[in-house]
């Protein structure tokens, strides 16, 4: 039997086309994605179906795990005069490099009383070893205050102009919430909005099938 | 590394025509190096935010609803749910339900639907929403969630009283 005489074919690949495909889809994530904000505090939101875009230019009070409080003042042009009027209103006797220490800082979750010695360290606190601002029963609940000091920062303008967000963990216990809910209606305030992840209507539901004009309003007993 | 080099005839009698074959292997490479480091850190989905709108209720409450039209909810620990339907006067009945598709939210349509057809003038289901201690932040989220699936138009969120500790038996 004659020896089959096997063609010796290249083992090399054309990689043009794999090289494309690489790129489109690296071109494809840098468009359509963001990049992740720093997160200082991990906080695992629930789903809901609303579909409007949550702003970043928000006063977000953070909800832990672990039932802590935090405060974000994202609407920067208003962050001065809320941490100025919080500390005349409380007599925290912040000093000028204090205060605008206090405005680098990201998150504000820490009790008034103890506000001007975190100041004074030299490096700054993690967000995570802070205590969380107090809250609970009227008395104690410092949020009040602080809302209090937000809503003055804004009178006169129209009080659409107030993004307050809600960001709180699957975890976090009900009271908590509560209490965080209990401080904006002392305020006034009557209309919040809660952060959460986007989640699809399920099919064949009322909501699917009359999609209205916006979701009914809560009322409270 | 993945190309072997072939040393045949051809290579040998070079025309003016040279080959400008580039091995694009480190290029792919690279590309997916890039794609894996953007999937890791960047977010997809952008956040979302869900209203919740409360009514100034420093008159009180006012309104007086009718006995068959309305459903109390009340979130208890582990995600369960337990309610009863009607006035707790009347010593309704409590059952038990979970979150989910087969859980509440077709009790919510079967007790909308059922509202809607009672006599009378047009009725609308009441939808009172009780928070135990234990129960999280979530299940708060996934019943205003539900509320809005099903488009219920009249929904309360109400602290637990002492009728509720008696009729749900809680400890205080």
């Amino acid at each position: 039997m004659p020896k089959v005489k096997l063609p010796r074919k290249s083992t090399a690949v054309d990689m043009t086309a794999m090289c494309d495909v690489a790129f489109l889809l690296l071109s494809f994530f840098i468009l359509a994605t963001k990049t992740k904000p720093p997160e200082a505090v991990a906080v695992m939101t629930p789903s809901s179906v609303s579909t409007k875009i949550a702003k970043e230019e928000a006063i977000l009070v953070t909800l832990t795990k672990e039932g802590k409080v935090y405060l974000m003042l994202g609407d920067k042009a208003k962050k001065e005069a809320i941490l100025e009027d919080i500390n005349t209103t409380k007599a925290l006797g912040l000093t000028p490099t204090e205060l605008s220490k206090l405005k680098k800082m990201e998150f504000i979750g820490m009790p008034f009383n103890k506000i001007k010695s975190m100041l004074q360290l030299s490096e700054p606190m993690e967000p995570k070893r802070m205590e969380g601002i107090p809250i609970g029963d009227s008395t104690k609940n410092e949020l009040n205050d602080w809302i209090g000091s937000v809503v003055r920062s804004y009178r006169g303008e129209s009080m659409e102009n107030l993004n307050l967000l809600v960001k709180g963990d699957n975890a976090a216990k009900y009271p908590a919430f509560k209490f965080v809910k209990e401080s904006f209606k002392k305020n006034d305030i009557f209309k919040f909005k809660i952060v959460t992840n986007p989640e699809g209507v399920p099919l064949n539901s009322e909501l699917a099938l009359n999609p209205p004009g916006g979701p009914a309003p809560a009322a409270e007993k | 590394m993945s190309e072997i080099q072939q040393v045949n005839q051809s290579s040998k009698r070079r025309s003016g025509k040279s080959n400008i074959r580039v091995d694009l292997t480190p290029m792919v490479d690279l590309g997916f190096l890039l794609i894996t480091f953007f999937v890791f850190t960047t977010t997809m989905s952008q956040p979302t935010a869900m209203n919740l709108i409360m009514p100034n209720d420093s008159a009180g409450p006012q309104d007086m609803v009718c006995a068959s039209c309305v459903l109390t909810v009340l979130l208890e620990k582990d995600n369960v749910i337990r309610f009863y339907e009607g006035l707790p006067e009347n010593q309704p009945l409590i059952q038990q339900t979970s979150f989910g598709e087969q859980g509440i939210r077709d009790l919510l349509l079967r007790k909308k639907t059922q509202v809607g057809q009672l006599p009378g003038s047009t009725k609308e289901l009441v939808l009172i929403i009780k928070s135990s201690k234990e129960s999280t932040f979530q299940n708060f989220v996934d019943i205003v969630d539900e509320v809005a699936i099903n488009q219920v138009r009249h929904y309360y969120l109400s602290d637990i009283n002492d009728d509720d500790r008696k009729i749900f038996n809680l400890h205080p």
